[in-house]
Formats: C-alpha cells, structure tokens, sequence
C-alpha cells in the first residue's frame, strides 16, 4: 500500500468517526467535537494529496493552513451559539431544543 | 532506518485511531476531548512526517492551543458535564443508526481511495516558509484576506451573540 492511500485512508477514517460521533451523541458539545475531527481529516487529506504527488506544495499547505483558520473561527462562533442555547434551554442536549413540543 | 520510519508512522496512526474512538465513545465530555486531543497531536506527527514542520507546528498551535481551550470552556459554561446527559443510556436503534451513517462513506470512499490510488512520493519535500509566504502574499492574496475579514467577522458575530439580552416580555 502506497503512503498516499494509507493517509487517504486515515482521512477518511477520520471523516466517518466524526460523522458517527455528530449522529450518537446526546449534547451539542459533544457533536462539536466530531464536526472537529471531520475537519481534521479535511486537512489531513488535503495535505496528503499535495505532498505526495507532484503537485506543487505550497498549495496543500496553504489550504490546510485556510481549514484551520476555518477551525478556528466556527469554534468561537459554536461558543457562542452554546452560551446562548444554554442560557435560553437551560440545557444543550439536542434532543430538549424544541420550544413546540406536541 | 525505514523500520523506524515505520514504526513512527503506525505509533501516529495508533494514536490517531485511540483518540477518534475515545472522542465518540466516551461518557465524560471531558474525556473525549482528552481524545480528541490525542488524535490533534497524531495528525500533527503526520503533518512533520509529510515534512511540513510548518503547518504541523501551526496545528499544535491553533488546534491544541486554542480549539480545545475552546471546546474545554464551552462543556464548562454550558455544565454539559455535570448534568450527566452524556452519561443516559442510548437507544441501541440510535447506535445503528449512528453505524449505518458512518459506514456509508466509508465503503464508498474507500473503495475509491484504494482503486483509482495515483502513484505517491516516497520522501516529499520540504517547502521554504519564505516560499510559503511569497505564495500566499502574490497569487493567492484574496483567500488570505477572506480568511482574515471571515474571523473578524466571526469573532464580532461571537461577542453579539455572547452579549444578548433576553427581551422584556
């Protein structure tokens, strides 16, 4: 197995446990953390394709570079939206957040 | 020397699975971002071993140093840990649900992964900061100012919506 595919595959590997962690967990907190480790297989992957192919390098590397800025800013934003869906429910377990419940 | 090479590769990989399965699976939140910090630090060992020294160290930095912190302060703020809402049983159709979802990609994508593998360099190259910089300062300006303008932006959206008050009713 060539080093480009079994990073591809850690990516991708990456990619399906936060996709199965936003799906199980109960709180939102808990669903930021998977939607963090999808990104980090975003930028996993990304990386992988631009340094071992011939692709020039710079563009993997600044792409990477832009998801984590990304990061970084919807983070702050989640914190936010946390603080405000916490302080309004008293709770941030996604399954309370209705205010119509039949 | 390529045993060691690859004995680093699988520790990093080793780590990254621990900590992927420790962030989904655990009942503490606080635990799982122990997890999820475990697998920032292997994805950050793949990025030097991909000799991108640069970008690895820019991970620990933004992801470990800050996201988590992040993360760490919104399960305090919001008491998701004490109130145990973790912690309640789930459903075992949740946990199938939840399996079927993930498995989807994962069959799909893998398969394409590993039919339509381009050919790979064994020892990539490591790119100079300074080309790095001239890279990001002549063409491709305008992603590094829309990056800068997107976190001004969310930053200020951050502290409107921390500082809202509830209204009179």
């Amino acid at each position: 197995m060539s080093p480009m595919t079994m990073y591809q595959l850690i990516a991708l590997f990456l990619l399906c446990i936060g996709l199965f962690g936003v799906m199980y967990r109960r709180t939102l907190v808990g669903m930021i953390l998977g939607i963090e480790l999808m990104l980090n297989g975003a930028g996993l992957s990304i990386m992988a394709s631009a340094q071992l192919t011939p692709t020039p390098n710079e563009i993997g590397q600044i792409g990477t570079l832009l998801v984590m800025g990304i990061a970084a800013a919807e983070a702050t934003l989640l914190l936010a939206i946390l603080l405000v869906v916490s302080k309004r429910f008293k709770s941030v377990e996604a399954a309370k957040l209705t205010t119509m419940r039949g | 020397m390529e045993n060691l090479a690859y004995i680093v590769l699988f520790g990093h990989i080793g780590f990254i699975l621990v900590g992927g399965f420790m962030t989904v699976l655990a009942e503490s939140l606080v635990r799982a971002l122990l997890g999820l910090i475990m697998t920032l630090f292997g994805v950050a060992g793949l990025y030097f071993l991909m000799a991108a020294p640069f970008i690895g160290l820019m991970q620990i930095l933004i992801y470990v140093g800050a996201v988590s912190v992040l993360i760490f302060f919104a399960i305090m703020l919001t008491q998701a840990w004490s109130g145990g809402d973790e912690a309640k049983p789930r459903s075992a159709k949740t946990f199938i649900y939840a399996i079927m979802g993930a498995l989807a990609p994962a069959v799909f994508l893998g398969m394409a992964v590993i039919r339509t593998a381009p050919p790979s360099i064994f020892t990539p190259e490591e790119t100079e900061i300074k080309a790095l910089g001239q890279f990001l300062l002549e063409p491709y300006i305008l992603p590094f100012e829309l990056i800068s303008l997107l976190l001004t932006i969310a930053m200020a959206g951050a502290v409107i919506l921390g500082f809202e008050r509830r209204k009179q009713r």
